[in-house]
């Protein structure tokens, strides 16, 4: 009885063991190089929060502000592409849904910044695929977005579409076909299926991946560098600065903690909303 | 490289085998020229041996890698000339090497080179620090169809000045090169010391230089498919690195130019020399000097000097069988016929006083472009 009761802390141990090396104690060392006077490396400076200010003083608010702005208008813009292709292919459940999702998971295998060039080299002007193709078959001059921030954000939403369709696929499984028909059957409007039954089933799903899709968006910087041609500077590419060309490791270390706790802030309240068992059938 | 790392671990841990089989692969802290799987394959037929290697990032952090103890990881170090006589050799992170082996190797570079070689000695002259192998001057890149060669080196950095070139330019964000550069185009000698006046101009140069930038990316192809598509007409930094293995397919419109003036003593022109030196490793690879050596003999001079595709001039091409191993079309994407030329016109690569202050802000002008 007593193995019986230990037999769950027992069997996560390993887990708790991996978690607290790999995820807690680099933490802890990241927050206590921020904590060290600026660049410095040892540990035997004074304790400061001089990191900490001068992330809210010296214009890094700016950066958050883009990196969180660029995520919000991601998550928003991958939820209103993926819920309709979730019903798409919820309803085609067969061999051809699984082609499509076959066609959508499998570009995630190949590198992000592979993908990411093969979308700068489409997107470029002159001899790139898009305005060459353009230009050769229908005579048709066009101009480029790459090195905007709309390209920017469109590899933001190339990269993290499938980080939020598959969730909401997987809301969209708990949402029984014979219900949705059965308010059909009674007069139901299309909007009211929606709100009533589709909304209320598959919602917990979406959420998930709109989850999965901030915090990775959040954290993102190819995108911007491949595609946007720096025209925005988010929060991770001045904390690279920090770390490699300004030999900053205090103040990089400041602003990381400063993108953790706003992910935490975010992270934190949905997991205590969402029923996450509910929505794997447990 | 996973069959190197693979034998190694599996040698540690059962404790069998050859005496040669136990030797652990010899570790480069390096530039990419000396990652290339021709010279390691190279090594391997000439001494059994393996190489593990890592790229830098940047040299600083490299320097700051072997400071926080990596002296026992690695066993070769290759970098830009200044930081073995002003940091790894004071701070006791290199090795010093054996004058009578080595220095003679330098009998058979370039003049510029003869010993006792400025960057390649102690600040107090008596220890040789190193092996100098690639060299060249890196400032910036411009379309041949826009700009002609002889007037983008005599306008030198002034070009970026000029608003008319604003959003037909990109960086290549080597950054402490992009450092050293905005230096130069606010008139400023970038390895002096620096006055309130310097920094002001300097913040004046930098915000209109990354504001007005067209691009800013960490990769030269990128750069270079913006030229030959259009978006721009040139970018800084850059030089025959960035450009010769699109110039050896046919694109020479790319074009490196080291301006012909400049605020560093007339110099306008920066001149980099890498240094390859022996680590302070406490358990030291008894292969390392045998490797400084033999990356001087003709045959991995050569894969150097084409290391990872980028061709780059190597100190060994002062001897005639060296150069004779390079084609016309490799010389021509060299720009060779005015190396000398560019080389005259440039001021070695140095500490940069103030780098700190300038660094920081030049990030405040990349973090306020978008």
């Amino acid at each position: 009885m007593k193995i019986g009761r230990r037999a769950g802390p027992l069997a996560a141990a390993p887990a708790m063991l991996l978690l607290a090396t790999g995820f807690l104690v680099p933490v802890l060392i990241v927050f206590a190089f921020s904590l060290l006077p600026p660049r410095t490396f040892g540990w035997t400076g004074e304790l400061t929060l001089s990191n900490y200010s001068t992330a809210f003083t010296d214009g890094y608010w700016r950066n958050l502000a883009w990196s969180c702005m660029l995520a919000a208008l991601t998550t928003v813009l991958c939820l209103l592409l993926a819920w309709p292709a979730a019903k798409a292919l919820h309803r085609l459940a067969g061999h051809r849904a699984t082609a499509v999702t076959l066609a959508i998971a499998l570009p995630i295998f190949i590198s992000e910044s592979v993908r990411l060039f093969g979308m700068a080299l489409f997107l470029m002007p002159g001899g790139g695929i898009l305005a060459g193709t353009l230009d050769a078959v229908f005579g048709i001059s066009v101009g480029t977005i790459l090195n905007t921030r709309i390209a920017a954000l469109l590899g933001l939403v190339y990269i993290h579409f499938p980080f939020v369709l598959f969730p909401t696929l997987l809301g969209f499984s708990l949402l029984p076909n014979d219900q949705v028909e059965a308010a059909r059957d009674l007069g139901a409007s299309g909007w009211q299926v929606f709100r009533e039954i589709e909304l209320p089933l598959a919602a917990p799903g979406a959420l998930t991946g709109a989850l999965f899709c901030f915090v990775l968006s959040l954290g993102a910087y190819a995108e911007m560098s491949i595609l946007g041609g720096q025209a925005v500077t988010v929060i991770t590419r001045a904390i690279e600065q920090r770390f490699n060309y300004a030999q900053d490791w205090p103040l990089g270390a400041g602003l990381t903690m400063l993108v953790i706790a706003l992910t935490a802030i975010v992270v934190f309240p949905f997991l205590r909303r969402v029923d996450i068992d509910r929505l794997i059938h447990r | 490289m996973l069959a190197a790392g693979g034998s190694a671990i599996g040698i540690s841990l059962f404790g069998c085998g050859a005496p040669e089989d136990r030797r652990r692969p010899l570790s480069l802290l390096t530039w990419d020229a000396y990652a290339d799987p021709h010279l390691l394959a190279l090594w391997r037929d000439a001494t059994g041996g393996d190489i593990r290697y890592e790229i830098h990032v940047s040299d600083p952090t490299s320097v700051n890698r072997l400071r926080a103890g990596e002296t026992g990881v690695w066993d070769f170090i290759n970098l830009n000339n200044p930081w073995a006589r002003k940091q790894l050799w004071p701070q006791g992170l290199i090795r010093d090497l054996p004058r009578d082996r080595f220095e003679p190797l330098y009998r058979e570079m370039f003049d510029k080179f003869a010993p006792p070689y400025h960057w390649a000695m102690s600040e107090d002259g008596h220890h040789l620090l190193g092996v100098v192998q690639r060299f060249e001057t890196f400032d910036f890149v411009v379309n041949t169809d826009v700009f002609s060669p002889r007037i983008a080196r005599d306008e030198g950095w002034d070009l970026f000045n000029n608003p008319d070139l604003a959003n037909r330019y990109g960086i290549l964000a080597y950054e402490d090169w992009n450092v050293m550069d905005i230096c130069m185009g606010a008139g400023i000698h970038p390895f002096s010391a620096k006055t309130e006046e310097d920094f002001a101009a300097f913040e004046r140069t930098a915000r209109l230089w990354v504001g007005n930038a067209k691009m800013i990316t960490t990769d030269f192809a990128q750069l270079n498919l913006a030229i030959i598509n259009g978006e721009i007409d040139a970018y800084f930094t850059g030089g025959t690195y960035s450009i010769t293995s699109a110039r050896l397919e046919g694109i020479d419109n790319l074009y490196a130019v080291s301006p012909s003036r400049g605020p560093a003593n007339g110099k306008g022109s920066i001149n980099w020399i890498e240094l390859n030196s022996a680590v302070a490793n406490p358990e030291p690879h008894p292969e390392t000097l045998d490797f400084l050596e033999w990356i001087t003999e003709p045959e991995p001079a050569y894969v150097i000097a084409n290391g990872n595709g980028n061709l780059q001039p190597v100190s060994q091409m002062a001897q005639p069988e060296v150069l004779a191993r390079f084609s016309q079309e490799q010389l021509v994407a060299l720009q060779w016929d005015e190396f000398e030329e560019r080389i005259a016109n440039a001021v070695e690569y140095d500490v940069v006083p103030g780098y700190e202050r300038l660094y920081d802000i030049y990030a405040a002008a990349v973090r306020i472009r978008g």
